[in-house]
Parts: C-alpha cells; structure tokens; sequence
C-alpha cells in the first residue's frame, strides 16, 4: 500500500474526532506512519466538522489533497456531500442515510436536499457507494452514540481498509470508557455484518 | 502516556500534547495559561498530570499574568512554560518585551499557538514578528515528534543565554496527530531562589539602556547557534531548483514536490529567529529560482531577500511575486497548483475536478456552529431581545455567546477582542442615543473586563454590562477560572464573586438573575434600561453541557420536555425565536428530541399556546 486517504465528515457530537482518533491509533500500532487531522474549539458546536486520516509508509500533511481521498465516510449525507472535493470518481464513500436537519433549514431560512437528491448524487459519480442507514443499526446495538463506530465496522469489511479488525478493537477499548466497551464492540460486528451483506448484494 | 518512563514508546499524540510531554522530559516546575484555540490542551494536559508531575500550574487570569507568574518562577531558577494563542501574546506583549532586557535563569518557554485561516479566531496575525519585535530567539516544529523534542531544545537554549524563547506553533501543528517516541525524563533539582541583581532585574531607563545593549550581545551569539543548529536542515537535494519552507508548510511543500514530481533541493528553517544568514545564503547560491513556501507573512521571504541580497539576480517566489496567498492556510493542494503554473508542470488527473463539487456544494444548507441544546446564552439573549425590543446595541465579546450573532437571536453589532466590548461600548455611549449593550462571559470578565468597567464607573458611561456567567471558560473546554474558586492542580482556590467585583469597582446598580427564569431576568434588563448609570447584569446559570455531565456522573436524571400534540398549533414559534437543536421536526411535527434536549424550560416558557411541557415518560 503506497497510502490511505481517509476523510470523514460529520455534525459536531456526531464522534468523527474519536472515528478518527481509532483509526489514526490503530494504523500506528499495525506500523504505519500516521497524521490524523482535528480541528477543534468552534467547529464542535453543532456545526459541520471534517477530519483526516492519512496513513502511510511515510505522511506529512495532515489534510487529504483535494482529490486524493481513499475512503470517505460520511457519518451524515449533508457533511458527505460538503466535503466531496477530496474525493475523485475512485474513492470509496460510505454514507450514512440519517440526514440530520440543520437548524437554518428548521427554521425555513434555507432549503435541504432530499435523501433520494443526495444518493443519486453518490452513486451517479462514484463507482464504489455504500449508502446505509447505520442509526438505525446504532439503535440496534444499544445506542444512537456508536453510529460512528458501526460506520468502521461497515469500513472494515470492504476490506480497503490497511487494518485488521482485532486491532480496530484494541484502539477501541483504549479510547472508550469499560462501561460502554461491549456496546462499540457491537456496534462494530454490525457494521461488519451489514458492510458484508450490503457488497455481496450488489455483487 | 505522558509521565511515562519508558523512553523509546510511541504513541500517537497532537503537537500540543507533544509540547506537554516535552516539558515534562525538559524537567518543566512552573505551566500557567490562558486558554485559547489552539493552544489549550498544551496547559490541559499538564494540569491532568501536575500532582503526578510535581508542577505546578496555574490557569491565570490572562495571558500577561501567565507570562508574569512564569517569568517570575523562573528567575528563581526553575524551568517554566507559559502557553496561549496567537492573540493571547499580544496581550503578553508589554512583559515580554522588557523580559528580553532582564532575562531569565531558569529556561522559559513561550508558547504561541497562530491560527491561520481564523479556524477560532479573530484574527490570523503572524506571531513570527514578535520573535523580530522584541529580539528573541524563535523556533518552529513541523510536526509533534519535533514538537516534542525541540522543547527540550528550546528550554537548554533559553537557560544557556538566559533569555524567553518563542515556541511558535501553528494549529495545523498544535491539533494533528502523528506519532512521537518518547526520550526520557530529566530530573532537576530545582530550588526555587530568588537572588536579586538590582541592574538587571530592576528595568528603569538607566539599567534598561544597558540590558537592551547586553541582549543584542546575546542575541549576536545565538545567531551562531542558529547558523549550525540541527533544527535548520537541508532534507532533500538536487535539481535545478530550491525551496526554503518552514512549520506546516514544509509538509504540504514536500507532498506537493513529490505529486508533480519536481526534482528540487529543500532547506527547512526550525530555528526562526536569529535567521541562519549565512546557512541560507550558502544553500541557495546554486540555483536560479528560489521557492518559499510559508503561511501567512513574507516572513522567511524577505529574510532571504536579504540574504541574497549579495548573491546578485535570482527569482524568489514567495507572497510578492504573487506565488503564494498572504493570508490563510496553506494545504499541498494550494502549493501544488501554485508550483504547477509556476513551472509549467501538468496536475495530476485527480486534482482536476471531473465531479462538480462546487455546484453540488452552493446547494447545501449552511451548517454553523450554534449554541448548545439548552445552552443559558440562548435563554439571556432570548430575554434582552424581549426588554429590549431591538433598541439597543449589542457591543459581544470572546466567548461561546459569539455564535449568538447568527439567526434566529442575532446578538451582536461588534466583536473585537477580549473585553473590548465595554469600552466600546462606553464610546458608543457617548456619542449617539440609543442604549448600549456590552456583552461578556464569566473568564471575559475576569480576564480583560475590570478596567473597562471602571473607566464606565469613573468617567459616568452610560451601558449596561451583561456577564454570562456559566461557571467555565467553555468555547475552550471548560477550564475553570477564578468565579469557580477551582484552580489548574485541582485543589480549592478561593472564589472570586462577579458581583461583588463589580460593586468594588463602583458599579450601583448590580443584579443577579437566573436566565432560565426568563421573567426574571426580562425584568431585571428592564430595569437596567432604565438606569441612567452604568448597570452590571450577571445571568448565571451552569453551561448546559458541563450541567449535564455533571448530572450524568453523579447519576442524576435528566428529564427532557415534550410537545403536547393535541395542543400544538405547529406554528413553528419555539424553533424560530430560540433555534435550540434539540427542537426538531419530524415527518412535518415538531418534536423534542429527548436524547438533546436538557430540559432547561425555556421553550415551556414562550411556547404561546402552552405546548411544552415536562415529559411524563421515561427520563434518561
């Protein structure tokens, strides 16, 4: 593998910091060079956030080039389509199908695009697109809070991904408290389940 | 990780937490801060550590205070680290100057964190000229590894010729993470002992004269050091062209050579000021066109103007050749079609974009940062529009209650700097009829608010000052300040009361109001209009996300409300007069999302049929 190219894009509270932090650990512990971009202070509030994840044999900037995005995951279809100018017709995007509304479109001050608007989108430019509901998988697992780590399990089974699922669950028992750990580490079978499912369909 | 002693593990660790860890490893004794975007969790994690660690650590009220209280350790010997953002040093910047002049003993470490492209900021200014301003060495890392291992470098440094050194980073550098290998931690025995030196620490004109003329002397030395330091480096040679790059810039110049695939020499300067003159002037002899890559100033740029200066006719491309933007970000894509046109060079088929992403973009609804479900700015706002019916004018301030600028609230006619809003606020007042609002949060006040607030009293200002006080410096994480009473080590300090503050400086009408009691505090503003003096307003309620977490840990229930359908008329009032986001709507319903919403009550109180109530389900 020459590198891997990972953006994700999301809502503030969504957990793309800690989808990126996981990712970024475990590519370290398999032997990569690694550099996980985050910003942080105003972009957490609510509003979109984006965050890469580059590994390599050797990385030095912490943002994707525009274009060179590997994989895209986007933990909301609105965020996906904000940052697609890291992707070309190549990268993998896997996309959430739970829209969450922005307050500007609640409060009828600006128009959203519907979820088939979006979709058709994706798959009309891209030749690899996972669109999946993965809340509702979330909820399956115990919790809306794991959506970004049913996402990597989803991530995982493409097998695009330069890293083993065991150390995906070692990263994951370091960056979640005990008490929650049994409910990522379903959130993740799930993903990997649906991920499979989902390929071997369109396949 | 950050205490541990086994030299050699890596771990993954942003630049910041990298400084920490190197000043742990440096033997670091005294860290104080005010925090700022993106420099906070340098201090944050060594408050995490500073029982372990034996440091102490302070949040102090602002950032000249933090330079002060580590200076002052400092000249007793013992290493001291004082971390802020870009904006924070100017502040810092009357110590700073004449610290050049007295010098320290033990090493000091001033850590500017600068924002490019204002990611939290207000500004984006270059932080590399105070390096210039007040003569003092300056370096830069690129990465966390060196961001690491060059505080060690630079705490050696600053002890050897006993002056501050600048430790600029950039948030590209401060908040990515990249594996660092830890080196090992060096015991000192630091006693703190103050031995005075009249004619060096005490800075009136006749000592100052000869302090300025002994710091360009040192400054001539480190210049040397510059010149042969391992922090400048050639890392790559060859081709017909060079590159002279520094910080983040150097990783988007080395990604962007390597994408167009240009043979080139590069030259990475770490050690910022003193420039290495003679290193740079020996490097670019060879070539015929020279590249500087750099963010934001022609900083590098004019130095190695100056430098070839005696070299006769070269191309540099910089910022005034137009090479290069002087403002924002850097990123490879920007360096690389920038080199691209300038050499003639084809982009790769990825950088031309075959999707249109512009256009799909221009159809997105905007998403801004907003204020927090349950968030008791949206409740004061919500209750100073209502007494004050869009009569006055809203002077805001550094802070969360910023975001209050945006729709629906639109709080905010002026935004500066820390604290400016009271004395703009004061000049407002004077000049024009209508009422005059200043806005600030709790570490605001205490910050940078006190002596505006007594030129108000002093000088008979008519404005009403309003204190958010949420019981955290939140925008920035939470770090307590001095209205908690908690200090950076964890232990009681003693609590500070706004109020009482404000009744000090001579303030007479001062009031207290709870924003969730929307009535209340609607009266009380009303009250305020009214004065014919200058009034101060605290509206004190915890920050709701550090509220719910508390009530979280502490196992306490959170009991959300609900929309009663039957009574609900749809007429949209609570989502377009407050826009919390826990207020959404559903299949064409509103609805509460009971997994945001905080029940803070304040969509109960101006719902005007009545709709909103106390859900009677299940709590979480």
């Amino acid at each position: 593998m020459k590198e891997c190219n990972i953006v994700i894009a999301g809502v503030g509270g969504q957990g793309v910091l800690l989808t990126a932090e996981i990712l970024g650990n475990s590519a370290l512990k398999e032997g990569y060079d690694v550099r996980v971009s985050e910003i942080h202070g105003m972009a957490q509030r609510g509003g979109s956030v984006v965050c890469d994840v580059r590994i390599g044999k050797r990385v030095y900037a912490p943002t994707t080039p525009d274009g060179m995005a590997d994989i895209m995951l986007g933990l909301e279809p609105i965020e996906t389509l904000r940052y697609l100018r890291f992707t070309s017709p190549q990268t993998l995007i896997i996309m959430n199908t739970r829209i969450v509304e922005p307050v500007s479109v609640l409060m009828g001050m600006a128009k959203n695009l519907t979820l088939s608007d979006i979709t058709q989108i994706i798959h009309r430019f891209y030749d690899h697109a996972i669109t999946i509901d993965v809340m509702e998988l979330a909820m399956k697992a115990g919790s809306p809070i794991v959506q970004n780590i049913v996402i990597l399990g989803v991530l995982a089974s493409t097998k695009k991904l330069p890293i083993n699922v065991n150390t995906l669950k070692e990263s994951i028992k370091q960056h979640v408290s005990p008490k929650y750990f049994e409910l990522n580490i379903k959130a993740l079978e799930l993903g990997l389940k649906a991920g499979e499912s989902y390929l071997s369909f369109r396949r | 990780m950050l205490l541990s002693k086994n030299a050699g593990e890596r771990y993954l660790l942003s630049g910041n937490e990298a400084i920490a860890r190197g000043a742990i490893e440096a033997g670091v004794k005294v860290v104080t801060t005010y925090p700022g975007t993106p420099s906070s969790e340098i201090a944050d994690s060594l408050s995490d550590v500073s029982k372990d660690a034996e440091i102490y650590m302070e949040y102090s009220t602002n950032e000249i205070v933090a330079v002060e209280v580590a200076a002052g350790a400092s000249l007793c010997g013992v290493r001291a680290l004082s971390s802020m953002k870009h904006v924070g040093l100017n502040v810092a910047s009357d110590a700073l100057v004449t610290l050049a002049y007295t010098g320290v003993r033990g090493g000091l470490l001033i850590v500017s964190a600068d924002d490019p492209s204002c990611w939290s900021s207000q500004n984006e200014q270059d932080n590399r000229y105070y390096a210039l301003l007040a003569n003092l060495p300056c370096v830069e890392p690129s990465n966390s590894q060196e961001a690491k291992d060059w505080t060690l470098y630079a705490f050696d440094l600053s002890e050897k010729f006993e002056l501050p050194v600048l430790f600029r980073t950039t948030t590209r550098v401060s908040h990515t993470l990249a594996p660092v290998e830890l080196g090992s931690i060096h015991e000192r025995l630091d006693h703190g002992k103050f031995i005075p030196e009249v004619g060096r620490f005490v800075m009136v004109p006749d000592f100052a004269r000869v302090r300025h003329s002994i710091l360009i002397e040192k400054m001539e030395s480190i210049k040397e050091v510059s010149e042969k330091s391992p922090l400048n480096k050639i890392v790559r040679e060859g081709g017909k062209i060079g590159f002279v790059t520094s910080g983040a810039s150097f990783n988007y110049t080395m990604e962007a050579i390597d994408i167009l695939g240009i043979e080139a020499s590069i030259l990475k300067i770490g050690f910022i000021h003193p420039f290495p003159e003679q290193l740079v002037k020996d490097f670019i002899k060879g070539f015929e066109e020279i590249f500087v890559v750099e963010e934001l100033e022609p900083y590098i740029e004019n130095a190695v103007k100056s430098s070839a200066s005696s070299l006769g006719l070269m191309k540099i491309h910089g910022k005034s050749s137009g090479f290069l933007p002087r403002n924002g970000e850097l990123s490879t894509s920007i360096v690389a079609k920038a080199l691209a046109k300038r050499l003639g060079k084809p982009l790769p088929r990825k950088f031309i974009d075959e999707i249109p992403f512009e256009e799909i973009r221009k159809t997105l609804p905007p998403r801004p940062p907003i204020l927090c479900p349950g968030c008791p700015h949206r409740a004061s706002f919500y209750a100073m529009k209502k007494a004050m019916k869009g009569a006055e004018i809203n002077c805001t301030d550094i802070g969360c209650y910023a975001l209050g600028v945006q729709a629906p609230l639109k709080i905010g006619d002026l935004l500066i700097c820390m604290g400016a809003s009271i004395g703009a606020a004061c000049g407002i007042s004077k000049v024009q009829e209508r009422p005059v609002v200043a806005i600030v949060g709790d570490s605001t006040f205490f910050h940078a608010s006190i002596p505006g607030l007594i030129n108000a009293v002093y000088n008979r200002h008519r404005m009403i000052l309003i204190v958010l006080d949420n019981y955290a410096t939140a925008m920035t994480g939470f770090q307590p300040h001095p209205g908690t009473g908690l200090t950076g080590t964890g232990t009681q300090g003693k609590r500070v009361i706004i109020e009482e503050v404000a009744k000090g400086c001579g303030v007479e009408h001062v009031e207290v109001v709870d924003p969730y009691n929307i009535k209340q505090a609607c009266d009380a503003f009303k009250r305020a209009m009214e004065y014919l003096g200058p009034s101060v307003i605290v509206a004190r309620q915890k920050c709701s996300l550090l509220a719910t977490q508390e009530k979280k840990r502490k196992g306490e229930r959170i009991i959300p409300y609900e929309i009663i359908e039957e009574k609900c008329t749809q007429c949209l009032a609570c989502i377009k007069v407050l826009g919390c986001p826990a207020i959404i709507v559903s299949n064409g319903m509103v609805m509460i999302d009971a997994d945001l919403c905080t029940g803070c009550s304040i969509c109960a109180q101006i719902c005007p049929y009545k709709a909103i109530e106390i859900s009677k389900g299940e709590a979480r």
